[in-house]
């Protein structure tokens, strides 16, 4: 530390006058974060243009940007590509999986933050288990016991392991989540509704519950994007077209052999567009759930 | 599939965490309970948290825990997937894994994703956070602007930087010419040299903003009054981040990394959206391998053998992290 002092010290003198050094550093910066700004949008923006561009435009340069103004792409593709039944199917898929996770986990996690068991710890390493788990390592076996259970091909096929957390965010880190909240919520309340002859039920439902609103909401935005985005369990799980979501719709329209970019860009939109708006409304609880945990280890 | 495991790892530290500081008070809520209301309340808490646990549980167990042990089971068979009886070989999977050329060549190609699909990201994310820390304008602007790739659709983003690599109409041939370096021009994803990168490059699009955002966060808890000490005592920006920042950050820094980096060890998704591994076996990486074996050449013993490879590697490497940061204390 203080051989870098000195050696900045002698930097300093040497340099040009400091204003002129903030004022050239303050434009590298902006500089940097703009760069950066245009590399986050460039894709962005290319979808959106691709999607407005008509049929003429495409096969003169189907990536150049809003040379043409063409949003029947994007009815197109919801009625002709069956994008508006992928968007159904996805959000049959997303809205049980989201209310499933958050049910069961705020139920679990109650009890390992709140009651006393023998064999809590036990139960508690077994859930930590699902988070270290990738999804490789259960994708092979999954498949054939989902098929000998009947449901492949079903959505309850992709809903349960999404459920359970065999794809990222599921009950595993519900209950991990929740657990955090349950663990920081004071104990005065709950014993107070006991003094008053509450059950233990009515303790979770009427005292507890109500207090982690907070944390419910960060799980259930997190588990409604990941499982929106979902593209290995529907695509190793659903194999047919009827339960089809957005995600693996795409997939099989952009492998196709006829490169319809309008119609593959009108899709990305419309599977895009629900998660863009949802992060922007929730983004305090978006970046939260992303980062306590981070902030608290 | 990194993004996936990510937050998997951040709730996992939150539980932790919390853990630690609420083990005091849970002990003093439990002893004064017990009490003051004796033994039968114990058989009811039991019941209680039985019923609460047991249905979340039993969906965990069924559809998590089971395949995960099927998967160790079938690591020691040669299933082909189709025969009702699965022979059982041993070890003898495990044996021609090392054998595979296949397995090395895909096991290298993991290693430059996690070596460049971390390294990469983290010093973005980490220079972007810093640049936001600074006195910046707009900090709101940016912060949400650089995380919005994170929430675009793996499929999406592999499907539009697949029109940037494009070999006729892609920004990147386009730009190339633009600069008159059209010898570099190419198919990325069809090239064999460039593939495996063309496709890092585009998860590091979908990752970079959830280094930034989480190292945001971690500099919140920065003391600028010590940073400004160090710029009165002529520190340079360099040093100062260097010398005086990051250092208080460190526990985020390493966490982030790790996130990012054991998420690396199971990619798949990107891969099979990009390029299927290829062209040829360019771009294949141990999941992408484990899945084209067992869902395409019905190889099912071998692919959960390497499914079983993917996860010792990721828990060594989970398990490495934690005693780092604990010995960081």
């Amino acid at each position: 530390m203080a051989q870098a002092v000195d050696r900045s010290s002698v930097r300093t003198s040497t340099a040009p006058s400091g204003r002129a050094q903030r004022v050239g550093g303050t434009v590298l910066k902006y500089v940097i974060l703009g760069f950066f700004a245009l590399v986050t949008l460039y894709p962005l923006i290319l979808v959106i243009s691709t999607a407005l561009k008509d049929p003429l435009q495409i096969t003169v340069n189907p990536f150049q940007l809003f040379s043409s103004w063409h949003p029947q792409n994007i009815v197109d593709a919801w009625q002709i590509g069956q994008f508006g039944s992928f968007f159904f199917n996805t959000v049959k898929i997303t809205v049980p999986v989201v209310v499933l996770v958050v049910a069961l986990s705020v139920l679990a996690a109650y009890a390992l933050a709140r009651l006393n068991f023998p064999g809590k710890g036990f139960v508690f390493l077994l859930f930590t288990l699902g988070l270290m788990i990738p999804f490789t390592s259960v994708m092979i076996p999954l498949f054939y016991q989902l098929r000998d259970m009947g449901l492949l091909g079903s959505i309850w096929a992709v809903i349960l392991p999404a459920v359970a957390g065999s794809a990222g965010f599921g009950i595993p880190l519900g209950v991990f989540l929740m657990r955090g909240f349950y663990l920081d919520l004071p104990n005065e309340l709950a014993e107070a509704a006991r003094v008053d002859g509450a059950s233990e039920f009515q303790v979770f439902y009427r005292v507890m519950l109500p207090l982690s609103a907070p944390g419910v909401a960060v799980l259930s935005v997190l588990v409604f994007f990941q499982t929106w985005n979902t593209f290995l369990l529907p695509l190793l799980y659903l194999p047919g077209t009827e339960n089809r979501p957005l995600a693996t719709g795409l997939y099989q329209f952009a492998a196709g052999r006829t490169q319809d970019y309008g119609l593959i860009a009108a899709g990305a939109l419309i599977m895009a567009v629900p998660v863009l708006v949802i992060f922007l409304i929730a983004q305090r609880q978006f970046v939260k759930g992303v980062t306590t945990g981070a902030l608290k280890g | 599939m990194s993004r996936t495991r990510s937050s998997s790892l951040t709730a996992q530290e939150a539980a932790d965490g919390s853990s630690r500081g609420a083990i005091g008070k849970r002990l003093n809520g439990t002893r004064g309970r017990k009490a003051a209301s004796g033994g039968t309340i114990r058989g009811a808490e039991l019941r209680t948290a039985a019923l609460f646990i047991a249905p979340g549980f039993l969906l965990y167990a069924v559809f998590m825990l089971f395949p995960f042990i099927q998967s160790i089971y079938y690591s020691f068979t040669d299933w082909n997937g189709a025969t009702v009886h699965m022979p059982f070989v041993g070890l003898a999977n495990y044996i021609d894994m090392f054998k595979d050329p296949l397995l090395w060549s895909a096991g290298w190609h993991t290693v430059v994703w996690i070596v460049v699909g971390t390294s990469v990201p983290v010093a973005i994310g980490l220079l972007l956070a810093l640049l936001l820390w600074s006195n910046t304008k707009f900090v709101v602007f940016f912060r949400t602007l650089y995380f919005i790739p994170f929430v675009i659709p793996v499929i999406v983003t592999g499907i539009v930087w697949g029109w940037i690599y494009h070999p006729l109409f892609g920004i990147l041939n386009s730009m190339l010419e633009f600069i008159g370096l059209d010898s570099l021009t190419r198919g990325w994803l069809g090239d064999p040299n460039t593939a495996l990168v063309a496709v890092i490059v585009a998860a590091i699009w979908g990752s970079f903003g959830f280094v930034t955002v989480v190292l945001f966060a971690g500099l919140q808890g920065v003391d600028r009054g010590i940073v400004e000490a160090a710029e009165v005592d002529g520190a340079s920006w360099l040093q100062r981040a260097r010398f005086v920042i990051i250092p208080m950050i460190a526990p985020v820094l390493t966490l982030v990394t790790a996130i990012t980096l054991i998420g690396g060890f199971a990619v798949v998704d990107y891969i099979i959206i990009m390029t299927q591994g290829g062209p040829g076996t360019a771009s294949e990486v141990l999941g992408s391998y484990a899945y084209s074996k067992a869902f395409e050449q019905n190889s099912v013993g071998y692919g959960a053998t390497l499914s079983i490879l993917i996860t010792v590697l990721s828990l060594v490497a989970a398990v490495a992290f934690l005693r780092f940061r604990e010995r960081d204390r």
